[in-house]
């Protein structure tokens, strides 16, 4: 980190190898497609060197660059002001079952997609985060920069109305 | 204040992310509402749904990382100039650096 810290663009691109899936994954599932994730990815990243210098290590650099891309997404979201057509998803592919399976999961799957949009950004983004990233409710606390137990709190509150929307 | 409690412990329940104490105290109330059995059914179907779309795979567009790194690449080259030109030309060079927006 410190090399990059001292401007090793090489060091860099080794970090955005390592970190590109879930900081992608985290704006697909925020915002809903492809191409405004990419676009929030990078520009996640660009803000990552930019800041760089700010990084003080108190939590891992992965959860510190998940903070900013929760940010990007978010602040994407809010420019936009816009829902998520459902058509937008592209199901997912469940090669491993049979051909009816699948297609109930992948419709199962892009209504939990849409119901996620229709969360509050916080709780979205503690779902997301702990429930489809696997981050831990410490690891959650730090990049939502709440306390634990919020961040606790927004996954059950979340939670509670993903299930009211699904079930 | 209790039934909220539970409902609270029941996302936990429904994965098994409760202590000892805390399962009985559950289960005493699922024995006692049909209602708490279905909300426990239903938090049940959501994390099936949870865990397959945690499962699903995303992929990551393959130029993601050359555009990043390009993007990157600028940026830094962007600072440096503009570095350069404020030392070189003082305030008015930090001032057109503003102006044009590059840093």
């Amino acid at each position: 980190m410190a090399r990059v810290c001292a401007g090793n663009r090489r060091t860099f691109s080794e970090l955005v190898w390592r970190h590109q899936a879930p900081v992608f994954r985290v704006c697909y599932r925020f915002l809903g497609n492809r191409e405004d994730a990419k676009d929030a990815a990078q520009e996640s990243f660009i803000r990552a060197f930019k800041k760089l210098d700010g990084f003080e290590g108190r939590s891992s650099f992965k959860t510190w660059l998940l903070r900013l891309t929760v940010n990007v997404s978010l602040n994407e979201r809010t420019r936009r002001k816009e829902n998520l057509p459902l058509e937008d998803w592209a199901p997912p592919d469940f090669s491993g079952d049979g051909p009816e399976e699948a297609a109930m999961k992948a419709e199962a799957l892009a209504r939990l997609h849409k119901a996620l949009q229709a969360l509050q950004p916080n709780h979205r983004a503690a779902v997301v985060l702990h429930d489809l990233e696997g981050l831990n409710f410490r690891e959650v606390g730090e990049a939502l920069d709440v306390a634990e137990q919020t961040a606790k709190s927004w996954a059950y509150r979340g939670r509670q109305r993903l299930k009211d929307l699904m079930t | 204040m209790e039934n909220e409690a539970i409902e609270e412990l029941l996302q936990a329940y429904a994965v098994g992310d409760v202590s000892e104490v805390e399962a009985e105290r559950v289960e005493a109330a699922l024995d006692d509402s049909p209602r708490l059995r279905e909300e426990l059914a239903r938090y049940e179907r959501l994390f099936v749904l949870l865990v397959a779309a945690a499962e699903e795979e995303v992929k990551v567009p393959r130029d993601l990382r050359a555009r990043i790194v390009w993007r990157v690449a600028v940026t830094a080259y962007l600072n440096s100039a503009a570095e350069l030109a404020g030392g070189l030309l003082g305030a008015y060079g930090r001032a057109l650096i503003y102006y044009l927006r590059l840093a």
